[in-house]
């Protein structure tokens, strides 16, 4: 992904990474580098206060220009679309919260430039896969989020939220292809995000 | 008029000025400039608590200022803004100056209004618990499970069925995005962070108005000149703007009329001492009516000062009569002088003050206070001519025939007989000529004329509110009812009507308060609806089941619903808890009325609006249309004025001169007032209330003129170089009004320029007439 790699770029000139130069240079070496990507996900919800896990799966959409597509599947059948200044789901229009619809757009494309703004990153990499940790410059967001773990090969595989509140929230991603275009399905739902 | 002693008048005069002098150093030292646009409107003659609800409703809007530092990052946009916040506090402009998203506020309100979660529903929610309370379910996990149900999920412990959190948010319904606490937003370009600052004052003064200014030009060059962009606007700028352009137009009206006169007097006179006596003339006009005005209303709008500038130019011709009579005669002096001309000035005087008193009649105070400042300016300035100058000008002569004697005695001698030569062609002429103007004459009553903001100041306002849309319309709603429950009931039976406008897209969005507290009975009904539809049917237990809580957190949850049965919120109680701009919706409870006003954004259909007055103790505010129609209805007033101060010109005249005369002295300000409707008609110019009000001072000025050649008898030469020069000082002071950039200024200098030089071309028609059938 080009813009991983400008990051990494960013980042070593500025010296504002503190994750390893290296490390840094291999993983965006490694990530396929295409603006458009779509999968299944399976996201796995543990929250404090209940006894189970809240299970979701479904398939995402991204589109380097446009945004994301989030599409629950299972228990619920629920869209979530958004870019970096707009957020529609099931019940209207919302609040994009604090640095969220940055960084779910970019985490999704790679994107990490828009990360840095807001992100401590650490990684590592090994042969077979990379991991990236991010935590929260923002007061705000500290409050909310702890930690994010990253890891994949040379697609994000894995995504983990650790909230401040205690409740973590894994996200696998899979069948993670790059068709050249969207289908007309896709085109109609980011035709609803824009102004 | 034997009376004649120079130094017991000139004494009385210094006596009086001294009086000014001493009661001007009291009222001048306190803050006596007005700048505030609205203080030029009158306030609402019918209704008081309309107008309160005005006041109130606008008492937010007028101290605020909205900034929005934009860059092509929200990072650096956000970082401009931070220093934009530096600086603004360290203006001491303002008393708040808010970046960050105050959260305390909201963690303060949430923990208050937590308490009465079980009686408190937004609309939504009560319509589908109503209808179809399964579907409250499905939207919680539909929420829970989304990627970004962070905030819901947290809240899920304390409020399990969410519709705590599902209130909470419907109270502030406007969807901001937040980085680091601080409003940003996109427009796709650009990332603007957005800053909300208060003043401490809503009428400021000049100098901080002047601060204001320099503050916002300061900090859009430090945001530019770092790669960004500041957009500021707020009700505060354009009253600085306002004051800025005022000011701008008393220098350029004052020095203009002042150096005019001096070119003027020195080229007629060729002597110090006119120029020194007719400023002293006008100074004491002035000086007198600016004191005289602030102790009479406390404070005085720049504008009227606009007006006053203009003064200069016509508070000179009682001054300009007298030494140009002096020229009329070889063996003048003061007492002969004043004696010949005495009668004259004090019947223009006359005149002048009438047509004055007429503008004191209209119901806007800035006009009231023109009209004071004019007549009190005049009538000190005469009393200077007629009591002091005969002492100052003792042995006062000229030794020189003025060349612009010689070429007014020309003009007051050929001009007439040219007329008289051609009057057919030229009536012919001028009748088409004011038929054509007349015909295409369309009246305006846009209160907006009152103020003339640039463009670039609307149009960054235009870009401001397409951003960000928070500002409400200065149309409202104002609701009442006979105690709180019937208010309840009205405001809510209004919501209810905009809900559906609003998704006819009429309007963006509304606020009224009834919308985030239900009354008491509501409470209850609220309270009712969930135990019906939620806690009683099971539904609640088995989703906290379904969704994995623990069975003691079922039952928690069941006890602290039963135990809350009894509990209600006060209004007082919930305003406590909310921000200013709720706050200042309710107007409280009197006599047997409690009132409260609804808050429009974004209004794009105003007409489906007003429809709504017709429910119960509803009424319609438009400010702005108000006026506009009180515009209307004064002008056909003003009008009727006109007329009236016509007749009794002709009347006064008619007593002292005869019928006929009157009607040939008064042929002056008809066809006067005729050219100058008929220029604002060809010229495509404002036609208001304002303009009456202008032809009001061409009615007296008109008169003056046509009375002086009308009574100059042999002293024809000198009394056209009076009406000339008296002429050309006023044509400057109020063509210069026509260049100001404020409407109605703008408006009121045309008409009254055209209507002199009408005046001018007119006047020396009338002595000669007589002259020839003696």
């Amino acid at each position: 992904m080009i813009l991983i790699k400008a990051l990494l770029l960013y980042l070593l000139a500025c010296g504002l990474g503190v994750a390893d130069e290296a490390v840094l240079t291999e993983i965006a070496a490694r990530l396929a580098k295409t603006p458009i990507a779509q999968g299944d996900f399976h996201q796995y919800k543990q929250l404090k206060v209940l006894r189970k896990p809240l299970i979701s799966t479904g398939s995402f959409t991204y589109d380097q220009s446009k945004g994301v597509i989030w599409k629950t599947l299972t228990p619920v059948v629920s869209l979530l679309l958004v870019n970096e200044s707009k957020l529609l789901t099931g019940q209207g229009e919302q609040a994009v919260p604090a640095a969220f619809g940055k960084v779910f757009k970019a985490m999704l494309g790679g994107d990490l430039a828009a990360l840095t703004d807001g992100f401590n990153i650490a990684g590592t990499d090994r042969k077979t896969s990379w991991q990236l940790e991010l935590s929260p410059k923002d007061e705000m967001l500290k409050k909310i989020i702890s930690t994010m773990l990253l890891s994949g090969d040379t697609e994000l595989r894995w995504l983990e939220i650790r909230e401040a509140a205690g409740n973590v929230t894994r996200i696998s991603f899979d069948n993670v292809t790059h068709p050249l275009q969207l289908t007309e399905e896709q085109e109609a739902d980011f035709e609803r995000l824009s102004p | 008029m034997n009376v004649y002693h120079p130094k017991l008048t000139a004494g009385l005069w210094l006596a009086g000025m001294l009086v000014i002098c001493i009661l001007g150093g009291q009222a001048l030292t306190k803050d006596w400039l007005e700048t505030s646009f609205l203080a030029l409107l009158p306030s609402n003659e019918q209704q008081p608590e309309i107008a309160k609800a005005t006041r109130q409703h606008n008492a937010l809007l007028n101290r605020k200022v909205v900034w929005l530092a934009g860059a092509a990052t929200s990072h650096e946009a956000i970082s401009h803004a931070q220093k934009l916040k530096q600086q603004l506090e360290q203006s001491r402009l303002f008393n708040k100056v808010v970046l960050e998203f105050p959260q305390q506020q909201y963690i303060r309100q949430y923990r208050q209004l937590f308490l009465y979660r079980y009686q408190l529903l937004d609309a939504q929610t009560q319509a589908i618990l109503a209808t179809n309370p399964e579907q409250l379910i499905r939207q919680n996990l539909e929420m829970l499970n989304s990627p970004i149900g962070q905030m819901q999920a947290a809240d899920l412990e304390r409020d399990p069925s969410l519709i705590f959190s599902r209130y909470f948010n419907a109270q502030n319904p406007v969807k901001l995005n937040l980085e680091q606490g601080i409003v940003v937003l996109s427009d796709r370009q650009q990332f603007y962070a957005l800053l909300l600052a208060e003043l401490q004052n809503e009428r400021l003064q000049l100098d901080k108005l002047e601060i204001l200014s320099n503050l916002v030009d300061g900090a859009t060059e430090q945001v530019n000149a770092a790669g960004g962009e500041l957009l500021v606007s707020g009700m505060p700028l354009f009253t600085a703007h306002g004051a800025e352009s005022a000011k701008q137009e008393i220098s350029t009206v004052g020095i203009g009329s002042s150096l005019g006169i001096i070119v003027l007097l020195w080229a007629t006179f060729r002597s110090v001492r006119p120029l020194l006596l007719s400023s002293l003339a006008i100074g004491s006009g002035l000086l007198a009516a600016l004191v005289i005005c602030v102790l009479f209303f406390g404070k005085i709008h720049i504008l009227t000062l606009v007006f006053g500038a203009s003064l200069i130019g016509v508070a000179d011709d009682y001054a300009q009569h007298f030494l140009c009579d002096s020229f009329g005669e070889q063996d003048w002096n003061p007492r002969k002088g004043l004696k010949f001309i005495l009668p004259g000035l004090t019947l223009g005087l006359i005149s002048n003050l009438l047509s004055y008193a007429g503008l004191g009649f209209s119901p806007f105070p800035g006009l009231q206070e023109v009209a004071l400042f004019s007549a009190m300016g005049l009538l000190v300035a005469w009393l200077t001519v007629v009591l002091l100058f005969p002492l100052l000008l003792t042995g006062f002569k000229f030794d020189h025939q003025p060349g612009i004697l010689k070429l007014t005695s020309y003009w007051e001698q050929h001009w007439p007989l040219w007329v008289s030569k051609h009057r057919r062609g030229l009536s012919l002429l001028l009748t088409v000529f004011i038929a054509g103007g007349l015909w295409m004459l369309t009246p305006q009553d846009d209160v907006r004329l009152l103020q003339s903001p640039p463009a670039e100041l609307l149009r960054t306002a235009d870009k401001i509110r397409s951003l960000f849309s928070m500002s409400p319309d200065n149309r409202f709603f104002l609701v009442s009812g006979q105690d709180q429950a019937d208010w309840h009931q009205n405001e809510q039976r209004l919501l209810q009507r905009l809900d559906m406008l609003k998704q006819q897209k009429s309007l963006t969005a509304y606020e009224g308060l009834s919308g985030y507290w239900p009354d008491v009975n509501r409470q209850q009904q609220n309270y009712r609806l969930l135990k019906q539809k939620l806690y009683d049917s099971g539904l609640l237990e088995h989703y906290m089941t379904d969704l994995g809580f623990e069975q003691t957190a079922v039952k928690a949850e069941l006890k602290q619903f039963a135990s809350a049965e009894s509990n209600t919120l006060a209004l007082m109680e919930w305003l406590a808890t909310a921000d200013e701009a709720k706050q200042q919706l309710w107007l409280g409870c009197d006599s047997g009325r409690c009132q409260s006003t609804v808050a429009l954004t974004g209004i794009s259909d105003a007409g489906a609006l007003t429809e709504l007055q017709d429910l119960p103790g509803v009424v319609w505010v438009d400010q702005v249309e108000a006026v506009s129609s009180l515009f209307a209805r004064y002008r056909i007033r003003a009008s009727g004025l006109l007329l009236a101060a016509f007749c009794l010109a002709s009347l006064g005249l008619g007593f002292k001169f005869g019928w006929r005369n009157s009607v040939t002295i008064m042929s002056v300000p008809v066809v006067s007032l005729a050219v100058s409707l008929a220029m604002l008609g060809w010229f495509g110019q404002l036609f208001s209330l304002f303009n009456l009000f202008a032809l009001l001072l061409v009615l007296g000025i008109g008169v003056d003129y046509g009375l002086f050649f009308f009574m100059a008898g042999d002293r024809r030469a000198s009394t056209s170089l009076g009406v000339t020069l008296s002429a050309l000082t006023t044509l400057l002071a109020f063509g210069l009004l026509a260049i100001s950039s404020t409407e109605i200024v703008h408006a009121f200098g045309f008409t009254v320029t055209a209507g002199i030089v009408a005046a001018l071309l007119c006047a020396p028609l009338i002595g000669l007439k007589t002259i020839s059938s003696e």
